[in-house]
């Protein structure tokens, strides 16, 4: 798959934009380049209304019982049809407030939502959104015209207070009432276990589920020397460490986590891609691209 | 040691602080934000090392710091003085000098000095004394001191009074001194110098003295007992004599212990003038009677004295009289025409008892009520009459305004004719007989009204006697109940009318309603309803040596000259003012200055119970003395004002403590290792590496 130009979809330059239509649009229009085919799939099959025939119509749309009657070609017109509904899902607790490198994890899930939001709606998906912490703070439903709420409301959110996935998600898997596509953008902060249970509710209300993980380079390097005093952005928890003595065993329990975390959401048939808010967006894109192509063709 | 705040105490509380603080204490740098701790948390860090106090020497200062501070807001208080010790062997005498009338019987106050110089001799020049003088009061004419000297000063100043005897004023003041000497349980030495008068055991029972006070008495009385004659007049009363009015006097000469069939001469002076003499002959004990013949009253004032022949005890052998001549009230007693004449007998026998001022009674008919008839009358007694009408009642009522004294005693006529009038603090309603029950009595008394004054003491009286019938008053014209009955009637109603005061009585005043003029109140209530009504008080002929003056209101700037020649200007406020009678003799009150006529004149003889020389033994002194605890015994006597500053000055010096305290905690604080941030530091578990 051809990647985008890098300039298009690096963190720290989308992190100057505002708008994030705009940087929506900038994106997947520079992840598309060089796309030929058409993404466009099938057509809807809900009658809209009638029109008169136009030399080079289709054909095959001319309503011929309505010719018998009125002995006139009239077209039939179509609800332009989505193929999937698309539910983002935006953790927005206050661990993901937290960047080491400029764009915050939750800033980046922002971007990665507003993309995959603009991207869908192209492929004439219906895209919501919900943010949540302990409970679901902002809930968008999915709808064809929803595009623009969604990007309004994703730019208004906030990351603060505590969260957990299992009641917020809990409550997504009772909300979907179609089959369609839950991308969800956290940073993982729960036991593998927990994490599980929520990918087999939603999957058990016939969602196909997207996990992103994203992951800060701090986290994942761990890369602090002076001895501090770490709080936590959730329980305000302080504990000074001295961070050289603790990286290698810190960074064997979050390696250890990220596996165990991988490991029981792919076995609840969940997609699990994990984003560092240090690279570009182009592997998020490729991973919901694939999802998404793979549902087409189950349909 | 008490506190003079103990509330503050709560501030101890406040402790916990620097605790919790040291405890809670975090590096002075901002901690470092990390989205989650979830790993760090199940890493091995001992973080113990923060809950435990790493800086014993400032949490402790701290600590003391808020201690300090609480104690000085709370106000420690020596509640109790230091006990001051004094050296072995020295000596704390407390001499008690009698220095009642009676000591001044022949040869016995020069005895009694000397009794007290000596104890005060005695002692050691380490030894401290003090010296008490008392009579019915004491006086402490020497603090407890080391100098002999001041003390025998002292004594050589004292002299005998005129007063009575009470040893337990003397003990009190010892009491007072040992318990300030602050001796703890070292021994104090009261000596009492008395005559051991039985008469001055008053007042002793009961009283609890420390049981390091050992009480030793220097009787001075002689085993037999000892003569002495005294006078008292019993009676000073104008009289008609021949169509002019006198005075006739009558005076008591009590003799104990007296020779038998032992010739006396008696004299009464009036206003310094010889006007009468007797020659008696007293028994060996008991009273002789002296009635001087009638003499002229002088006008005004008159200063009456009868002396009898000189004793051995001279103070008691002369007795004063004050009176103002033409000092009498006139009373209207108005009875209808059908009153028998024995109905209004007994308020006519009760109110002829009593002089200074006496009550002439004048009997007339309501009709006779007129503005003629009310001149120079003090009081309208309307006995079971209505009031008059017409001009009758305007002139009554312009009379009562102007301060005349007006009661109507409402029996079963007026009970019949149901009357009201707006003069009248109460209506008449009807008459009730409470001959089934018994009679009823009075039940509801306020005995602090002036007209039951009387009664204070024994309040009994006034709920003794019984009345078959009385009248049911209800109060109007703003009339105040003074008493009720038992069913809850009024009984006596009261209001005042411009100056005067109008009273009306539902209780009936004769024998044939009730039982009341038999009972002993009758007298005194019926002449106190003559003197309340009318506003005057009784003037006695004399008071007693330790009593008070209740001074006429007819002074507004009231001087008092006393017979030992000094000046009081007691201070006139909203309660009455008084006068301590302390010597035998005349006081004199004026108005604003001394010269001139005075408006009162009181006479002060000694008591009466002091001219008896009856002793008692030691034994009867100590019997009903309790010994208590010394160290529990208090001071009755507020302490002085440098004791007390004294008492509550320790929150000074806490104050500075804690000052110093403070600065030594910001040195501490601020230098060497405390004064940069605690090194963030994570202790390797022992698990690490595992």
């Amino acid at each position: 798959m051809p990647t985008a130009p890098a300039s298009f979809l690096d963190p720290a330059m989308l992190a100057r934009i505002s708008d994030l239509a705009l940087l929506a649009r900038t994106v997947v229009d520079g992840f598309m380049h060089g796309h030929h085919r058409s993404m466009r799939k099938g057509s809807s099959t809900d009658f809209a209304q009638h029109r008169a025939y136009q030399p080079g119509d289709d054909l095959r749309r001319i309503d011929w019982r309505l010719l018998g009657r009125t002995d006139r070609f009239y077209m039939k017109e179509f609800e332009a049809d989505t193929n999937a509904s698309v539910l983002f899902a935006l953790d927005s607790s206050a661990s993901m407030d937290y960047g080491s490198k400029g764009v915050t994890k939750y800033d980046y899930g922002r971007f990665l939502i507003a993309s995959l939001a603009w991207l869908s709606q192209q492929q004439g998906d219906r895209v919501g959104l919900a943010t949540f912490k302990g409970d679901i703070v902002d809930v968008v439903p999915p709808s064809v015209r929803h595009l623009q709420l969604l990007l309004h409301t994703l730019g208004r959110s906030k990351a603060t207070g505590a969260g957990s996935l299992a009641t917020p998600v809990q409550r997504l898997a009772h909300m979907t009432r179609k089959a369609g596509i839950t991308v969800l953008v956290t940073d993982c902060y729960e036991s593998p276990e927990e994490l599980g249970r929520c990918a087999d509710a939603l999957r058990m209300r016939g969602q196909d589920l997207i996990i992103f993980h994203v992951v800060d380079a701090a986290e994942r390097d761990f890369p602090f020397t002076a001895a501090a005093t770490f709080e936590d952005s959730e329980s305000k928890t302080r504990i000074a460490v001295r961070p050289d003595d603790l990286r290698k065993r810190y960074l064997e329990q979050a390696r250890a986590h990220h596996a165990a975390v991988a490991k029981r959401l792919v076995a609840s048939g969940a997609d699990f891609v994990r984003v560092d808010t240090d690279q570009p967006l182009d592997r998020a894109l490729h991973a919901y691209l694939d999802r998404r192509l793979a549902r087409s063709r189950v349909r | 040691m008490g506190f003079l705040v103990p509330a503050f105490l709560a501030g101890f509380v406040a402790v916990v602080v620097p605790i919790v603080l040291h405890l809670r204490h975090r590096d002075k740098d901002t901690p470092h934000r990390f989205p989650s701790l979830m790993f760090v948390e199940r890493l091995p860090i001992r973080t113990a090392q923060r809950r435990r106090i790493t800086d014993w020497p400032l949490l402790l200062l701290r600590a003391l710091a808020i201690t300090l501070l609480v104690l000085a807001f709370a106000r420690p208080l020596w509640s109790r003085p230091g006990v001051i010790r004094s050296s072995q062997g020295d000596r704390t005498v407390i001499v008690l000098l009698d220095r009642s009338m009676s000591m001044g019987h022949t040869g016995v106050w020069p005895r009694a000095v000397e009794e007290a110089r000596r104890a005060i001799a005695g002692l050691g020049t380490t030894d401290r004394v003090a010296l008490v003088l008392f009579d019915d009061e004491a006086e402490i004419a020497q603090a407890l001191t080391t100098d002999k000297n001041l003390a025998l000063a002292a004594l050589a100043n004292a002299k005998t009074g005129t007063a009575g005897t009470r040893f337990a004023a003397g003990l009190r003041a010892a009491r007072q001194i040992a318990t300030d000497a602050r001796t703890g349980s070292a021994p104090i030495d009261v000596v009492l110098v008395t005559d051991m008068q039985r008469s001055g055991l008053s007042g002793l029972a009961g009283l609890e003295i420390p049981s390091t006070m050992r009480v030793r008495t220097v009787g001075l009385s002689p085993t037999t007992p000892r003569a002495n004659a005294s006078v008292a007049v019993t009676e000073a009363r104008p009289i008609a004599n021949a169509g002019r009015e006198r005075l006739a006097v009558t005076a008591h000469v009590t003799s104990r212990s007296m020779g038998p069939g032992r010739p006396m001469t008696a004299m009464l002076r009036l206003n310094g003038r010889p006007s009468g003499t007797r020659v008696l002959t007293v028994n060996a004990t008991g009273d002789t009677k002296i009635a001087f013949e009638p003499v002229a009253i002088p006008v005004g004032l008159v200063r009456g004295e009868v002396t009898i022949d000189a004793d051995s005890l001279a103070a008691d052998d002369t007795a004063r009289f004050t009176l103002t001549s033409n000092d009498e009230v006139r009373v209207l007693l108005v009875a209808p025409d059908d009153a028998e004449r024995d109905e209004t007998l007994y308020i006519e026998r009760a109110l002829a008892v009593g002089r200074a001022p006496s009550v002439r009674l004048q009997r007339v008919r309501p009709s006779a009520i007129d503005a003629d008839e009310l001149r120079d009358v003090a009081l309208v007694l309307l006995w079971d009459s209505p009031l008059p009408n017409g001009r009758a009642l305007d002139a009554l009522r312009a009379w009562t305004t102007r301060g005349g004294g007006l009661v109507q005693l409402a029996g079963r006529r007026l009970g019949r004719r149901s009357s009201s009038a707006t003069l009248l603090p109460a209506s008449v309603s009807s008459v009730a007989d409470r001959s089934d029950d018994r009679g009823g009595s009075l039940g509801d008394v306020r005995i602090d009204h002036p007209l039951l004054a009387p009664f204070r003491e024994t309040p009994a009286a006034l709920v003794a006697p019984r009345f078959l019938r009385h009248a049911r008053l209800d109060p109007a014209n703003g009339g105040e109940v003074v008493a009720r009955f038992d069913d809850g009637s009024a009984a006596i109603v009261e209001r005042t009318e411009g100056t005067g005061r109008v009273i009306e009585l539902g209780m009936p005043l004769d024998a044939r309603a009730g039982d009341f003029p038999l009972q002993p109140a009758y007298v005194p209530f019926v002449r106190r309803l003559v003197l309340y009504a009318t506003g005057r008080a009784a003037t006695p002929l004399a008071r007693g040596t330790g009593e008070s003056w209740l001074l006429p209101a007819a002074a507004r700037e009231p001087v008092v000259s006393t017979p030992d020649g000094s000046i009081v200007r007691p201070t006139r406020d909203s309660r009455a003012t008084s006068v301590p009678l302390r010597t035998a003799g005349i006081y004199a009150l004026h108005d604003g200055q001394t010269r001139g006529t005075p408006v009162a004149e009181l006479a002060v003889n000694t008591p009466a119970a002091e001219s008896d020389l009856a002793t008692i033994t030691d034994a009867d002194l100590l019997a009903g003395i309790r010994r208590g605890d010394a160290s529990t015994m208090t001071s009755e006597a507020p302490p002085a004002p440098a004791e007390i500053e004294r008492r509550q000055g320790l929150w000074r010096i806490v104050i500075g403590v804690l000052v110093v305290l403070l600065l030594l905690e910001m040195l501490m604080a601020s230098r060497g290792w405390r004064a940069v941030a605690n090194p963030v530091t994570s202790v390797p578990s022992s698990g690490e590496g595992s």
